[in-house]
């Protein structure tokens, strides 16, 4: 080592570092053109919206959007010094997956006391909708200890329905809805008008025709699916979101994960990887 | 001279008088006569028309039943009336609830508790004109027995509870009889709430029908009174059921006591002997003795006393009391769950058994069912705070919730939640009796709860302080004598486990069940501070 005492490193080193800058430059650019191409194909107007291509070179893996801490304040209003509870009334009959999945994602990121009850309009529920969120968390005996209250009424209802701050808010009915009030907790929407438009459309896709659609129907949307995930890892581009969340449980709630296409095999393979369906799986065995 | 005038004019008079007096005589004596005459021919026609009953001994009034004879007789009960009975002659003892007589044809309405039936006396080869007119003439409220055929009928009888078949009466003989006049009257009684405002008909107010009760309690057609103490009677039993399930002894606990146990100002005193003695206002000390000779898990059914006097639409003087109490391992909760489980299947019981009262009592006293979860929900109180402040109530951290605030804090949980039963945990200390066990993490705060139901509190409860040092402490800061509680304090000395516990008042769960206004419409002999009789 006495060689090159003064800081310097031997020539054949530091080519080789060059080299391999040059490739790693190279491909990044690569990486980008052609999730612009991705981009321009998906949304039309895409090179318009600066915001976006930038954030898109700011290479968020999949699973880091949730990452982002979240002031539940600044979401759901002041503190009023008692526990957020958000009561879910869902019938039995249909058991609101994407919901179990989006519990499952909010307790990763906040303290969530979970609870499961039957209302008295319904006189039986089988064993594993009542363990549907889990095994009670070690503190529930302490509400306030908790960030957020996720209250899963299993109830005779036309229409699954959420009641968050009854004094403010409506009833939310309809699990889609329900679904894209819980996911804004997690993590923001696309700030392209364009993507989350595609989000919100891939949601209603996934609930009207994909769960109550006929086989027709259900063929076309897979047809669809196909299609969009040729054109990138996600349904909506690079990032994971509802969308993918919403079509993947409804798909699996219809017993049809088992599609032919290829791009839609492979796009069940990566949800399945990520281990965010396992709660909803638990349910359809 | 004027004397005699005088004289004669009366004599005159007296004459006059006389005369008109003779007359008057004559007069009665025809009428008499007459009456006499019309009376012979009337007992004629009778003894005539009694000669020529053939169904004499068909109808009447028995002799008073003094255990005479054992007759071997099945006496079908109204409920069984069904169209399985067709074509067979049954004996039945009912009351009579209404007759109308129709020329040759006598119509009854028989009732047996909350059922009834239409039964038929006409004029045929089995009955006379005699015995229709005596059917008729028997009156509402009396009892009969009847031999009867069962027949279908054409059209469903939407007024009788056995709307497929009626009876065609061949005997019937009175049991015993009702005076004809009744301090009030059935139809009013029984006449749906509010309903008789828009008719301008009457309705029987409270008082009246608490003055007659065993009258009221009959109440016929709707018969809602039956109803709600069957009910009553079922809270009880599915109470007992399933704590004795759930491994807990029944006990009795005296009822006289030699000191108050909850502060002494609403007791009642007794003289006893030489002294004075207290009615207890709780089990309390008792059922906490048996937790601490070891008995576990007890409850206890009876009569509690409260000296308040307040006339309120939820105040009795005296009711009956379910009280449990249970040692725990190591959290509260333990005790929270075992009761709210126990209320839910009380609910459960009546919501699967007893669906033909509830309906009785919503015909008359309309009211939505009961809604409740399963586990029940558990808020805590500064969460409700949350709720009320948010409704815009202003409320301390620490005071205690209002009757009014407790009622808007229903109606927003049951806006959330759905459910008219819950349970508030975490009450300020500051507003629990001295043997309530503070919170280990905020001393603000304690280890109690009350249970509510539609808005109203059905129970309270907590943890108890089991330690005799730690409840010395709390007797102080509540400037309690302490020798007049030595007896208790001395009971933890000797080793106490942690337990807890709660009291409900059996009258306010099935007023608060069956969504009724006011706590003597289910006690069956209410007692406030206005009333002592019946």
């Amino acid at each position: 080592m006495s060689m090159y005492q003064n800081g310097d490193v031997d020539p054949a080193v530091r080519a080789l570092e060059v080299r391999q800058d040059e490739i790693m430059r190279k491909l990044y650019e690569l990486k980008a053109a052609v999730e612009g191409l991705a981009k321009t194909v998906t949304t039309p107007d895409a090179d318009l919206d600066v915001t976006v291509s930038s954030s898109l070179s700011s290479q968020s893996s999949s699973c880091d959007i949730f990452k982002a801490t979240k002031n539940l304040d600044a979401l759901l209003g002041k503190d009023l010094g008692a526990l957020r509870d958000i009561v879910i009334n869902a019938n039995p009959a249909q058991p609101p997956l994407t919901l179990l999945v989006l519990h499952n994602l909010l307790c990763q990121h906040y303290r969530v006391l979970s609870t499961v009850h039957v209302h008295s309009s319904v006189s039986s529920v089988p064993p594993q909708l009542l363990s549907c969120l889990g095994p009670k968390h070690a503190d529930s005996y302490a509400r306030h200890m908790f960030q957020l209250g996720f209250t899963l009424i299993w109830k005779n209802v036309p229409k699954l329905e959420m009641k968050f701050s009854v004094r403010n808010m409506c009833p939310i009915e309809g699990e889609a809805n329900v679904a894209r009030f819980l996911f804004k907790l997690l993590a923001p929407y696309p700030s392209d008008p364009a993507v989350a438009t595609l989000v919100d459309s891939w949601v209603d896709t996934a609930f009207y025709q994909l769960a109550d659609g006929s086989a027709k129907e259900r063929a076309a949307v897979l047809r669809a699916l196909d299609s969009a995930l040729g054109r990138g890892p996600w349904l909506c581009g690079t990032e994971f979101s509802l969308a993918d969340i919403a079509c993947y449980c409804c798909l699996s709630q219809n017993g049809s994960t088992s599609a032919t296409a290829a791009n839609v095999q492979r796009w069940i393979k990566s949800c399945e990887n990520l281990g965010h369906f396992g709660p909803a799986k638990l349910l359809l065995k | 001279m004027t004397k005699e005038e005088a004289n004669g004019a009366t004599e005159e008079e007296q004459q006059a008088q006389s005369k008109k007096a003779l007359k008057k005589q004559q007069k009665e004596a025809e009428k008499a006569a007459k009456k006499a005459e019309k009376q012979a021919k009337l007992a004629a026609e009778q003894q005539s028309a009694d000669e020529d009953d053939f169904a004499k001994d068909r109808y009447g009034v028995s002799a008073m039943v003094q255990s005479q004879q054992k007759p071997d007789r099945a006496l079908v009960r109204v409920e069984d009336l069904t169209p399985q009975k067709v074509d067979q002659l049954i004996w039945l003892r009912a009351r009579v609830h209404t007759s109308r007589a129709k020329g040759k044809q006598c119509f009854l309405v028989l009732r047996q508790q909350q059922f009834n039936v239409q039964a038929l006396v006409a004029v045929g080869d089995r009955a006379s004109k005699q015995m229709v007119k005596f059917a008729a003439n028997i009156t509402k409220e009396s009892i009969v027995d009847v031999e009867a055929m069962v027949r279908k009928v054409e059209q469903k009888i939407e007024s009788c509870s056995q709307q497929d078949v009626e009876l065609h009466i061949e005997r019937i003989f009175v049991i015993s009889q009702a005076e004809p006049r009744l301090p009030l009257q059935l139809e009013d009684a029984v006449r749906p709430d509010g309903d008789g405002e828009e008719e301008g008909r009457a309705t029987v107010n409270q008082d009246t029908r608490l003055d007659n009760r065993v009258i009221d309690l009959r109440l016929p057609k709707t018969t809602t009174s039956q109803a709600i103490f069957r009910l009553q009677s079922g809270v009880c039993q599915l109470f007992r059921d399933t704590l004795t399930k759930k491994g807990f002894v029944e006990i009795q606990t005296p009822k006289i006591i030699s000191a108050a146990s909850e502060g002494g100002a609403n007791v009642f005193t007794v003289s006893y002997f030489k002294s004075s003695a207290y009615l207890a206002q709780s089990p309390q000390l008792y059922k906490q003795m048996c937790i601490c000779a070891d008995f576990d898990k007890v409850f206890c059914v009876g009569p509690v006393f409260r000296a308040e006097d307040s006339n309120t639409h939820r105040h009795l003087t005296e009711f009956v009391g379910l009280d449990i109490e249970m040692a725990f391992n190591y959290h509260y909760h333990e005790v929270i769950d075992s009761i709210t489980d126990t209320m839910v299947q009380i609910f459960k019981g009546l919501r699967d058994n007893f669906q033909t009262e509830i309906q009785t009592v919503s015909k008359q006293f309309p009211s939505e069912p009961f809604k409740f979860l399963e586990p029940t929900l558990r808020l805590e109180y500064t969460e409700a705070l949350a709720m009320l402040r948010e409704a815009g109530v202003e409320m301390g951290d620490e005071d205690d919730l209002s009757t009014p605030n407790e009622k808007l804090l229903g109606r927003l949980v049951k806006e959330k939640y759905d459910t008219d039963f819950y349970v508030l945990d975490k009450y300020p200390l500051a507003v629990r009796p001295f043997y309530t066990m503070p919170d280990p993490n905020n001393p603000k705060y304690s280890n109690s709860y009350d249970m509510f139901m539609r808005g109203e509190e059905i129970l309270s409860g907590a943890q108890r302080v089991h330690d005799p040092q730690l409840l010395t402490e709390r007797a102080l800061h509540h400037q309690i004598d302490l020798e007049k509680i030595k007896s208790y304090i001395d009971s933890f000395r000797y080793g106490a486990p942690p337990h807890g516990g709660g009291g409900i008042g059996l009258e306010r769960v099935c007023m608060l069940y069956l969504g009724l206004h006011n706590v003597r419409q289910t006690s069956m002999f209410p007692r406030d501070p206005k009333r002592l009789t019946p």
